[in-house]
């Protein structure tokens, strides 16, 4: 289960950053990403998947949370 | 805007500019709460001080600036003078990146040394698979002759057996069998650079010696060997090389570095360049005896040399100035029954004559001198040949026989009589030393010029100029290449300082209209 | 020379990696590479932040040199204790130019060595009775210190040692920050991780010792500049830029830094990364925890200096974009003047690069800016998102080498013949006697600041001088010469 810090870039898109693993990647994709719901599948702008534990709402960004490997 | 385009300036005097002087004015001011200037200044005046210098010397754990480096240093400088020999040093790969920049801003030349690159994983298991990988990689790429290992803290610490990693790395096969590697351990929590110098030389005399000292005969090939030690001036090693020439004597220096570090630029690199063969190496026991340049820092070569080879080790001095390098010249003749040629007779007397000369500018001169053991006590000797007052002697890693040694060169002349002789010290001892003692000059390594800077900074009457002699000097160029040993350093010592003598009183004494009747054409 | 095409460099690499055992030939084949800009990511063509090979001489050092040396050592009115044997604090003491102003040996420590000095005792017995009197005789010593940090060498973390316990108890007695650095060289695969560790440390023991005290009066416009270590003075020619378009410069770190600046840092409205490498890290955490956004500039050269003003002031109002173009403008002639009389003199001249942290892709813009074309280039302990955006950097087939040795620098140099090499001091001699002009690339070469405007101006100067310099016409002896001529001749005959 990496720590996975997310932040947005310049252009507003979302980026997955694992420091131990030296990722730094978009997200390419979210399942659910509502104001209701937020987390499930990720995939990574290298097509990689990771999976985050469902909120009831979208965590403010910047933040580090769990992921785990798909 | 700064930079007039004809006129570029660097960092200084670019940043004493208005604009930025302003700026880091503000910086200082509203950001950095620096503490009030007035209370700097009264500290600093506190750390010039008898009292700072009382506490300064009770201290028990703290080292500051210290006046020595860590052994696989030493040891790196010791391969570096055999011929085709890849030094290389089992642990950590950051100690070997420190030895080349310090070596490389010294000698201003390439330094060849490789790592094994032990990490983490390493420290847990051990470096063997880091000796196997790193003994093939490095034969392959750099293909050396002989590969001298010597070892990190960090391999001494987790207690790696350089023997059994050889020898495993040989079974296996990752090199030949009969492929030359000497080692030795270094932890460099043990003496100093000079102590890690020692301990590879001593590592190379077992391996080419020990088990093949059948048939070996001392004197049988009429030749005398020379060990330098953690030498770093390059003339140093010319100067023994010529003079033995001089005398008709045949010997051997074990442990060359004058090629490697001082190749031409001719559009070619050369990793490797002279050196002491490895056959000079397993012929040493058959010399007549070996002379020790510089024996408080060679105490194992010392005991290998006369227990093993059986030579009878000449007791002599570092030949450094007059009397000491007469020594050596006799003892050298007394052993191989060669005469001291004319050429040395007259070398000799220029030498002298140039002390006549100088005597009137250096004699009573207060010097103060740090540094490694040898050195220390050869330029003590040779400043009271010169007539100079010693007031301090201060060395890192010298033990309680060295400092009853240097005590007696001290009370054997009237013009050592006041000086102090320091050990187990470093540089800021010495810093508070040149603040009460005040000396006319300081001899050392570059590190010396924070202290100049700081007495400076006291008031001009309490500057201490530095002479710069040791190692490392990496804040000028191309002294390295000069020579400390012999009549011939000794020349180079006397030039060195009586004209830093005169630099300064000429810095005296140019004030237009006050002082400058002093302001001689002729001196 | 004409540029290489993608199918000889791939050649070059080849031929260079035969000599290599077969093992670390597969390894270090993932390290070398030609560059192709339409690749996104770096991963897909070079591997990096690996372990280095034994015995290959990597130009690599540790990660006790990227905490101490890099990140800790200049934080000036700070005592930085190199805890352990000797030799780690002298080697690393006063070489890497990072320029502070301060009375030394009272209110600021830059270029002294603090060591414990380690003896066989320390090592049986452990270090830790002996920091702990070390620290008293700092505060008795030396009493202006702001603070002192540990920083650990080799041994501390394989004897068992408990500095964190020691700093505690210290930091009480004395009211001052005293931070353990767990920095052991043995760590991690180069200095990079000792980058990490360090800024670790300050997120941990330093950074929220204000938090909570607004006692210091901000601006919308407070800055800090982070990772800009002030080698021969680049952060005194950046911030003066900075504040000359309207912002406040309230930080420096590390270079010419002081520990208030780092304490205050966490008030800035904005951090400017010019070391990615060796500071990202808490960038990102102030980002998190501070809600503090952070951007990369780049103060090479005035094409990226003009871009990254403009960057950093579309973070601010119209005042300090008004400010970026007045900066701009006024600079104008100075560096214009630079370009038209060096431009002419390195137009076309070809360029290596191996160094560290930032370099090997901030710097190329100043030399297009003269002219000059970067035609190699690799990091010493870059990780993938370092050659993410080296990529666009660098034209298409050019060689990229990660963590190179030795060997593989000697080789590529001497089939590239570039007209000069930019890298460090362990690889300066080596190229010199080969006649190729070198510059230290780590150290300014005792030069600098190269940093803004100002130091743009120094750059352009010394690659000049050193390419045009008339020692390289006499690398070879006239009488070595005409035989080379003559058979070059006869070969075309």
């Amino acid at each position: 289960m990496p720590s996975v810090m997310l932040r947005k870039r310049e252009d507003g898109k979302l980026l997955f950053y694992v420091a131990k693993k030296d990722l730094e990647e978009t997200i390419e994709s979210l399942e659910f990403d509502t104001p209701t719901k937020w987390g499930g599948e990720v995939v990574l702008g290298d097509g990689s998947k990771y999976y985050f534990e469902l909120l009831d709402a979208p965590p403010k960004i910047p933040t580090t949370l769990q992921a785990k490997r798909l | 805007m700064s930079q007039q385009v004809d006129n570029i300036q660097a960092s200084y005097p670019l940043f004493r500019t208005d604009e930025y002087k302003e700026n880091l004015a503000n910086k200082r001011e509203a950001y950095e709460e620096r503490h009030p200037q007035e209370k700097i200044d009264e500290v600093f005046q506190w750390t010039t001080s008898a009292e700072y210098k009382e506490i300064n010397f009770n201290r028990e754990a703290l080292t500051v600036n210290p006046a020595k480096a860590c052994q696989p240093l030493g040891a790196v400088l010791c391969a570096l003078g055999f011929e085709k020999t890849m030094p290389y040093v089992h642990g950590s790969q950051g100690c070997v990146a420190y030895f080349r920049t310090y070596f490389n801003r010294h000698f201003k030349e390439p330094i060849a040394c490789v790592s094994d690159s032990m990490t983490e994983d390493a420290a847990v298991f051990g470096g063997q698979k880091n000796m196997f990988a790193g003994l093939e990689n490095v034969k392959a790429l750099y293909k050396p002759d002989m590969i001298a290992v010597s070892t990190t803290c960090m391999a001494e610490v987790i207690g790696d057996d350089l023997n059994a990693f050889i020898n495993n790395a040989k079974k296996e096969g990752y090199i030949e069998q009969e492929f030359p590697t000497p080692f030795a351990h270094t932890p460099s929590f043990v003496g100093s650079h000079t102590t890690g110098w020692d301990n590879m030389f001593e590592g190379i005399a077992r391996y080419f010696t020990l088990n093949y000292m059948e048939g070996k005969e001392v004197g049988a090939n009429g030749k005398i060997n020379f060990v330098p030690g953690f030498e770093t001036y390059l003339g140093n090693f010319r100067v023994i090389h010529r003079m033995m020439k001089e005398m008709g004597v045949d010997y051997t220096m074990l442990s060359d570095p004058t090629e490697v570090l001082d190749t031409p630029a001719d559009g070619q690199f050369r990793m490797y360049a002279g050196g002491t063969t490895m056959d000079e190496v397993k012929d040493a026991p058959n010399g007549i005896t070996t002379f020790l340049l510089q024996p408080w820092q060679l105490e194992k070569t010392k005991k290998y040399v006369q227990t093993t080879w059986k030579h009878d080790v000449p007791k002599l001095d570092i030949p450094m100035g007059l009397e000491w390098t007469d020594s050596l010249l006799m003892k050298v003749s007394e052993v191989t029954g060669k005469p001291i040629p004319k050429s040395l007779e007259t070398e000799r007397g220029r030498l002298v004559d140039m002390m006549t000369d100088s005597h009137a500018w250096l004699h009573g001169k207060k010097f103060a001198l740090y540094g490694d053991a040898d050195f220390a006590l050869g330029m003590t000797k040779f400043l009271l040949e010169l007539g100079a007052e010693v007031t301090d002697v201060l060395v890192n890693h010298a033990n309680k026989r060295w400092r009853k040694a240097c005590e007696e060169v001290l009370k054997a002349s009237p013009y050592g009589q006041n000086a102090t002789v320091h050990i187990g010290c470093d540089l800021w001892h010495f810093r508070s030393l040149m603040f009460t003692n005040k000396p006319d000059f300081m001899i050392g390594n570059s590190y010396g010029k924070f202290i100049q800077r700081d007495t400076l900074y006291k008031g001009e009457e309490f500057e201490v100029p530095l002479i710069r002699i040791g190692f490392p000097i990496f804040d000028r160029h191309h002294l390295h290449r000069m020579t400390t040993l012999g009549y011939e350093g000794a020349m180079y010592i006397l030039t060195t300082l009586v004209n830093s003598v005169l630099e300064q009183l000429d810095k005296d004494t140019r004030g237009m209209g006050t002082t400058d009747y002093n302001y001689d054409l002729v001196r | 020379m004409v540029a290489m095409t993608k199918e000889e460099t791939e050649a070059l690499i080849q031929e260079v990696l035969e000599v290599y055992p077969e093992k670390a030939q597969k390894d270090r084949a993932k390290h070398l590479a030609v560059n192709d800009q339409s690749l996104e990511k770096a991963n897909k063509c070079i591997t990096s932040n690996r372990k280095s090979l034994p015995g290959v001489m990597t130009i690599r050092g540790c990660a006790y040199a990227g905490s101490k040396g890099v990140v800790w050592g200049p934080i000036k009115d700070m005592i930085h204790i190199s805890h352990g044997p000797v030799g780690c604090g002298q080697y690393s003491r006063a070489g890497r130019r990072n320029y502070y102003v301060g009375t030394t040996g009272v209110n600021t420590f830059g270029t002294m060595n603090f060591t414990s000095d380690f003896t066989e005792k320390d090592i049986v017995f452990g270090g830790d009775k002996k920091l702990a009197k070390i620290i008293d005789e700092i505060e008795v010593l030396f009493p202006l210190n702001k603070g002192i940090s540990i920083q650990s060498e080799c041994p501390i973390g394989l004897i068992g040692d408990d500095i964190e316990a020691v700093s505690k108890v210290k930091t009480k007695e004395h009211g001052k920050t005293i931070v353990p650095v767990r920095c052991e060289g043995f760590r991690g695969v180069s200095q990079s991780l000792g980058h990490h560790i360090a800024n670790d440390a300050i997120r941990d023991w330093v950074l929220e010792n204000r938090d909570g005290d607004d006692s210091f009066p901000t601006t919308p416009y407070d800055v800090a500049v982070i990772g800009d270590y002030n080698i021969g003075g680049d952060a005194w020619s950046s911030r003066t830029l900075l504040e000359e378009m309207g912002l406040r410069v309230v930080a420096q770190w590390s270079g010419d830094g002081t520990i208030a600046e780092i304490e205050k840092t966490p008030k800035v409205k904005l951090n400017l990364i010019h070391c990615y490498r060796s500071m990202n890290y808490i960038a990102r955490h102030m980002e998190e925890k501070y809600s503090i956004p952070w951007i990369e500039y780049n103060f090479f050269g005035p094409t990226k200096i003009a871009e990254s003003l403009r960057r950093i002031a579309a973070h601010f109002d119209d005042t300090i974009k008004e400010g970026a173009e007045r900066v701009i403008k006024r600079y104008e002639a100075e560096y214009e003047a630079v370009i038209a009389k060096y431009k002419p003199r390195l137009q076309g001249k070809r360029v290596m690069l191996y160094v560290g942290g930032l370099r090997p892709r901030h710097v190329i813009g100043a030399y297009e800016d003269l002219g000059m074309e970067v035609v190699g280039t690799g990091y010493e302990f870059a990780h993938n998102d370092d050659y993410d955006r080296t990529i666009k950097e660098m034209g298409n087939a050019t060689l990229l080498y990660d963590d190179v040795t030795g060997y593989e620098f000697e080789e590529f140099v001497k089939k590239i013949k570039p007209d000069l090499i930019g890298s460090g001091i362990k690889e300066k001699y080596i190229f010199q006697k080969m006649g190729v002009p070198f510059r230290q690339m780590h150290s300014w070469d005792y030069s600098g600041p190269y940093h803004g405007y100002d130091g743009f101006a120094i750059f352009a100067r010394d690659m000049d001088m050193t390419i045009n310099n008339p020692c390289w016409k006499n690398i070879k002896a006239p009488w070595k010469k005409d035989a080379a001529e003559g058979e070059a001749v006869k070969a075309v005959a």
